[in-house]
């Protein structure tokens, strides 16, 4: 925006040259000190863009001088005013009512004949000014906006990665209670049949020579048991697909018994359909809208009944939240509910919130099929 | 090429949000549906797009330029339908297009044409002279969707355009419909009637408390729900059944007896009807009736809010 003034302060000054020249008596050289000393302080200015009080002293200090020069020697000098009032305002962040008056303000100390001029000089450079303005605002708007969506961009990647840790997290968990409860099972089973087995098998080889048909008949009892054993392997082993289902659902059954018991308030959960498709990452969201859609039914809802149902459907997961209290006509947006609607976002759902029967909390989560 | 593009439009009235954070593009030629109940916020939508009320917050993009920037582009570019009936009583059909045509700068021949044009094609090129006040609830929705289209917009609006009007101009508002689609328009349609969503619309949004909880072809958004259909046929001799056979029928998914009938449950896109009669003809049994169920529209809503669309 530099380069703007500064042609218009030049195109000024070549004016009022051109005009002091071609007048009849020439130029002394009183004016041309004038030339040159306007266009040392002028130019000072934009050398000095890093600091702006020194900038705005330039312009008044340029403003002082084309005043003075107006005065002492030759009224069209008035002409390079308005542009350092301008510059003034705008470097001193005024507002733009301000700058129009303060242009017109010379208009009244100079003659008749030069007004005409000033005032296309003025409006001109008023233009410019304008022009300038808008420019720059908007170009701060840009960057404003441009920072707004960094942030953005930081928080989401933000909780891209928790969402990531998560995921990890309960995946680790769930290998680790699968571990837990497989390491259980052939100690309690397996472990315990083997043991059996080789008690007998010891038994039956000291018995050998003694007394060969109780020693064969331990061994048909050992090779029993450990047939029995061998297929209680296969069964633990057959048995072993990770829970994750199991455990989403077990928990917001645990939190309903929990709810209903230390809350005047019944709580029961149903489901349907196949609750192998809810990610461990979505078991998260419905959870958390769950507790905090309860809440919101706790403190507002005046219910005595709550109902949680997880449903799949063929291409999306359902789950809502529905209380038999006294709901809302208008539903005003508090925090909890743009928080229920930004988890269900970050997972590519919405949430509806109704009032018109109870109150009722549905988020839905798409899922794929093929996933 | 998007004809409409709408990010994140928002509409507040005091703390109440009519309209919450909506984002959905129309592409070209298509005959894009809103399906919502009453007080969802389709009206609140498509008075934005309008410019009949001032956006709260987000951005409306009409062939990639903002509406609110670029006003008068807009306005020239879009005809719209209102729910409630813009028409002058005291003024005869013509006068009211010609009218509304003369707002879009049209003027001299081409008014009197594009008038004429207009008329003609919503069955009323014979009652040039005659008042609104004489004509039936139908023909004044023609009127008025003639009204909107003299200008040639590029996107037709219209906001509940069967409400309240016999069957017969029903039919006839939804055939234009789909002639004005065929011309090049694209239009949106909103409306609480599934059928006519289904019927007319390539592509659909379903609108609940000013948000979109779903969008697609009406396939897509069955297909949300479930991806099959039940077949009930009610039989007379149900022993002579030979159910193994049934079941190897393309798209058969299982078959379950109960008294009396028959249930086939098949994937939803095949039609295997014929293959399944001609099978029971084979067996000899005596078919007494056939349903088909199917998810539609109505049941999609239904499950995805838990309210019905119309109470």
């Amino acid at each position: 925006m530099e380069y703007w003034i500064m042609g218009n302060k030049a195109a000024l000054l070549t004016y009022v040259i051109f005009v002091s020249y071609s007048a009849v008596r020439g130029s002394s050289p009183w004016e041309m000190l004038a030339y040159l000393s306007y266009l040392c302080v002028n130019m000072a200015i934009p050398i000095l863009r890093k600091q702006r009080r020194f900038q705005l002293l330039g312009s008044v200090a340029s403003a002082v001088l084309v005043a003075l020069f107006a005065f002492r020697l030759n009224t069209i000098f008035i002409l390079l005013l308005p542009v350092n009032l301008y510059e003034m305002v705008l470097l001193s962040g005024g507002r733009n009512r301000f700058a129009l008056l303060l242009g017109l303000v010379p208009l009244l100390l100079i003659p008749v004949d030069e007004k005409l001029v000033y005032l296309l000089a003025a409006s001109l450079s008023l233009l410019l000014y304008y022009g300038m303005r808008v420019h720059t605002e908007k170009l701060m708007k840009i960057g404003e906006e441009k920072e707004t969506l960094r942030l953005d961009l930081q928080r989401l990647k933000l909780s891209l990665s928790m969402n990531e840790a998560y995921i990890r997290q309960s995946a680790y968990t769930i290998k680790l209670e699968e571990r837990n409860r497989l390491s259980q099972r052939i100690h309690d089973e397996v472990g315990h049949a083997m043991a059996g087995a080789l008690i007998q098998m010891e038994a039956s080889r000291r018995l050998l020579g003694a007394n060969p048909d109780k020693a064969s008949e331990l061994l048909g009892n050992a090779i029993a048991i450990s047939r029995e054993g061998l297929e209680r392997i296969r069964l633990t082993l057959k048995d072993m697909k990770p829970r994750s289902e199991e455990l989403g659902i077990h928990r917001l059954r645990l939190f309903a018994d929990e709810f209903s018991a230390n809350h005047a308030m019944k709580a029961t959960v149903t489901h349907a359909g196949d609750l192998d498709a809810i990610t461990p990452l979505q078991w998260k969201i419905i959870h958390e809208n769950a507790t905090e859609a309860v809440t919101n039914s706790l403190k507002y809802g005046g219910a005595s009944a709550v109902e949680f149902e997880v449903r799949v459907l063929n291409r999306m997961i359902q789950s809502v939240v529905a209380d038999n209290g006294k709901g809302a006509d208008k539903i005003v947006k508090g925090l909890g509910i743009v928080g229920m609607e930004e988890r269900a976002a970050s997972a590519g759902g919405t949430v509806i919130v109704d009032g018109t029967k109870g109150f009722r909390v549905t988020t839905l989560l798409p899922f794929r099929k093929d996933e | 090429m998007n004809v409409l593009e709408i990010r994140n439009l928002t509409k507040t009235f005091g703390d109440f949000i009519a309209v919450d954070n909506m984002n959905l593009s129309v592409r070209e030629g298509e005959i894009f549906g809103f399906l919502g109940a009453n007080g969802a916020g389709k009206s609140t939508t498509i008075n934005m797009i309008s410019s009949l009320l001032r956006i709260t917050k987000g951005e409306v993009r009409l062939l990639g330029k903002d509406i609110v920037k670029e006003n008068k582009f807009a306005k020239m570019n879009i005809g719209i339908v209102p729910q409630d009936l813009a028409i002058y009583e005291e003024m005869t059909a013509y006068e009211n297009v010609s009218f509304f045509a003369g707002l879009y700068g049209l003027r001299g021949s081409l008014l009197k044409e594009r008038t004429e044009e207009a008329l003609e094609f919503v069955g009323l090129g014979d009652k040039h002279k005659a008042l609104p006040k004489s004509f039936s609830g139908g023909m004044k929705r023609r009127l008025n969707i003639a009204c909107a289209i003299a200008h040639r917009p590029k996107l037709i609006i219209m906001d509940e355009p069967t409400v309240g009007i016999d069957p017969q101009s029903r039919n006839y508002i939804l055939n234009s419909v789909k002639k004005l689609n065929q011309m090049g328009c694209s239009v949106i349609y909103t409306s609480h009637y599934m059928e006519e969503v289904e019927e007319i619309c390539t592509r659909i949004a379903i609108v609940d408390h000013g948000k979109i909880i779903a969008e697609g072809t009406k396939e897509q958004l069955k297909s949300i729900i479930t991806d099959t259909k039940e077949t009930w046929i009610g039989v007379k001799n149900a022993e002579r059944l030979d159910l193994d056979a049934l079941k190897g029928i393309p798209g058969v998914n299982a078959v379950r007896m109960e008294e009396q009938s028959v249930k086939i449950i098949s994937r939803g896109e095949i039609n295997n009807l014929n293959w399944v009669i001609q099978q029971l003809i084979r067996d000899q049994v005596e078919i007494s009736s056939v349903e088909e169920q199917a998810p539609n529209l109505e049941t999609v809503f239904l499950t995805l809010t838990g309210r019905n669309l119309r109470d």
